[in-house]
């Protein structure tokens, strides 16, 4: 899980590093076109100023957006990066400014982070407040044949920050779905695969140890000796601890806890049992982050008990509590139903795989009346995973 | 004696249940079959008086093929044999007309039993969880509830079709309907 989360992790930074380097290119070639423009004509008295201030402004203002372009109030940076480029252009004197294609690189981190709406909005906002700009140097267009060719590039002048910011929203937004289809098609592939595998394990490993099992259990009545009874049911046990661990193995696949905790997952299958309207799931208590095989086992036993516990009970109440010591973990599942039958269920296979799965993970089952001798009570201790062997 | 017919598509279930049925005084395995295709040939050939039948078979399931041979005349008695625990196979099972329902792992003297059972026209069935009936109660159609609820207490499907007034083709009908709908996947388990 962490693997798959460091690799959303790692996408995310590329996607946004790459806009990253599209804001420095452009702000770099938006500062040198001003510093050239601004040195190869006279456009204002304090041109060598404006020059030195565009060379140190340029890698500040860089640095800045580069460190808060993750935090919440990043458009706050952003807006006062606008505001500082349209006061460079003011500065010109002239909304025709050397520093207009400098202005238009603030629109790159906005259009591309925000949701797409608001990036459009703010290539209308910047063009508004550049019409403010250009009403404030007081070069507006009367009513010649020139000018109409002046308002024709301050119209162009207002337009393009809308159409910029419209699209890089739009190839944003393009690429945030292309990484969302291609993660979706790496899940799909490796959900496939796991399936064939689940079914390689059930169709083939699974059988043939069931075979093993029958074949050995026909000697049952043969082996007298003491000795080889000793061997033959221990063998027998292994065997049937093989099932369950497949039986895991398949089920882990089919459905993978995904690392997810135990008590969330176990919250989430009480909260389906719930539903059924049989009998009211309590769950109390938290559990540490236990390793995956151990926590697979852990949750599947406590799923089986729940199951159990609805099923055949007859209750009206389960509670499950999780608790935390320092040397081990505990769940207990506790119902106020009828308690356990003195004759095992035919064809019972659940508390056998219980018992198969608690031994896998080195777990100790004890399955017995409630408290109060009430009920039925499932206590699971497993080592603590953090603590002392 | 208790002529029998195994089917199971994997060899070594195949190999292992002859292997210890062959020895148990009383049952004689007739023959294997690995698929759908291979039994029809090996039943005519071979007619036994059970069939102990994979649930999961690839190709064709354990139900279709149940119900199958619960039509042939005449029908042997059909135990059912899963490698999965789990008790909401058994009403799909019921209404395909199987006499019993088995889990891989038992030891081979439960395996015995069973198969003597369903030889003796017995059912071998783990009792059906209410909460599984009522589930499987709101899948079916309403007017299938009452074939439902027979077939689950183990009235035969001629009787069920008689107290319905209904042709016994047209219920096999319906019952083929109602196992698809309560069928369970393999994926889902």
């Amino acid at each position: 899980m962490t693997g798959r989360r460091r690799d959303r992790g790692t996408l995310r930074t590329l996607r946004d590093e790459r806009w990253f380097a599209l804001l420095s290119m452009t702000r770099v070639f938006g500062a040198a076109l001003a510093i050239a423009l601004l040195l190869a004509h006279q456009v204002t008295h304090a041109d060598p100023g404006l020059a030195v201030l565009t060379v140190v402004w340029t890698p500040a203002s860089l640095l800045v957006l580069r460190r808060t372009q993750h935090e919440p109030w990043a458009p706050a940076v952003w807006a006062g990066d606008t505001l500082a480029a349209l006061g460079l252009v003011l500065a010109g004197g002239d909304w025709r400014s050397p520093f207009y294609v400098f202005a238009l690189t603030t629109l790159v981190l906005p259009a591309t982070s925000l949701p797409w709406r608001r990036a459009v909005a703010w290539g209308v906002g910047f063009s508004v407040l550049y019409g403010l700009v250009a009403l404030l140097t007081n070069q507006l267009p009367a009513d010649t044949l020139t000018n109409t060719i002046r308002l024709e590039t301050l119209a162009t002048h207002l337009f393009v920050p809308v159409v910029v910011a419209t699209m890089l929203a739009y190839s944003s937004v393009l690429l945030g779905r292309l990484r969302d289809a291609r993660g979706q098609s790496e899940r799909l592939a490796l959900q496939a695969e796991r399936q064939r595998i689940a079914w390689e394990l059930h169709d083939s490993a699974k059988q043939r140890v069931h075979a093993a099992h029958l074949m050995l259990s026909a000697l049952d009545g043969g082996a007298t000796h003491d000795q080889n009874r000793a061997l033959l049911d221990g063998a027998l046990a292994e065997l049937r601890n093989a099932t369950a661990d497949m039986e895991t193995s398949v089920a882990e696949l089919r459905t993978p806890l995904d690392g997810r905790p135990v008590d969330e997952l176990l919250r989430e299958r009480a909260a389906e049992l719930s539903q059924t309207g049989v009998a009211h799931i309590d769950v109390a208590g938290r559990l540490p982050a236990l390793p995956p095989l151990v926590a697979a086992h852990t949750y599947r036993i406590a799923a089986e008990a729940l199951t159990n516990a609805v099923r055949h009970a007859g209750c009206s109440a389960i509670t499950v509590t999780l608790a935390s010591a320092p040397q081990e973990v505990t769940l207990v599942i506790a119902d106020d139903g009828v308690g356990m039958p003195a004759e095992p269920r035919p064809g019972g296979h659940g508390l056998r795989s219980m018992h198969g799965r608690a031994e896998t993970i080195g777990a100790r089952l004890h399955i017995g009346p409630g408290p109060g001798g009430r009920g039925t009570a499932v206590a699971l201790a497993l080592p603590h995973p953090g603590g002392s062997p | 004696m208790i002529r029998l017919l195994i089917v199971d598509d994997h060899p070594a279930m195949r190999a292992g249940l002859t292997a210890v049925l062959r020895a148990e005084p009383g049952i004689v395995p007739l023959g294997t079959a690995s698929s759908a295709e291979d039994l029809g040939p090996t039943l005519t050939r071979t007619r036994p008086d059970v069939v102990l039948l994979d649930y999961h078979l690839p190709g064709a399931d354990g139900l279709k093929l149940c119900r199958q041979l619960k039509r042939t005349v005449p029908a042997p008695a059909v135990l059912l044999y899963s490698a999965y625990a789990d008790s909401a196979m058994v009403v799909p099972a019921i209404l395909a007309g199987a006499d019993g329902i088995l889990n891989k792992s038992a030891p081979a003297a439960e395996l015995f039993d069973a198969l003597r059972a369903v030889a003796r026209g017995d059912r071998v069935l783990p009792p059906v969880p209410r909460e599984l009936l009522e589930a499987a109660g709101q899948r079916v159609e309403p007017e299938d509830l009452p074939i439902l609820a027979m077939m689950v207490d183990g009235t035969p499907m001629a009787e069920v079709a008689e107290v319905l007034r209904q042709p016994v083709r047209e219920l096999a009908r319906r019952v083929d309907v109602m196992i698809e709908r309560l069928r369970v996947e393999i994926a889902a388990v």
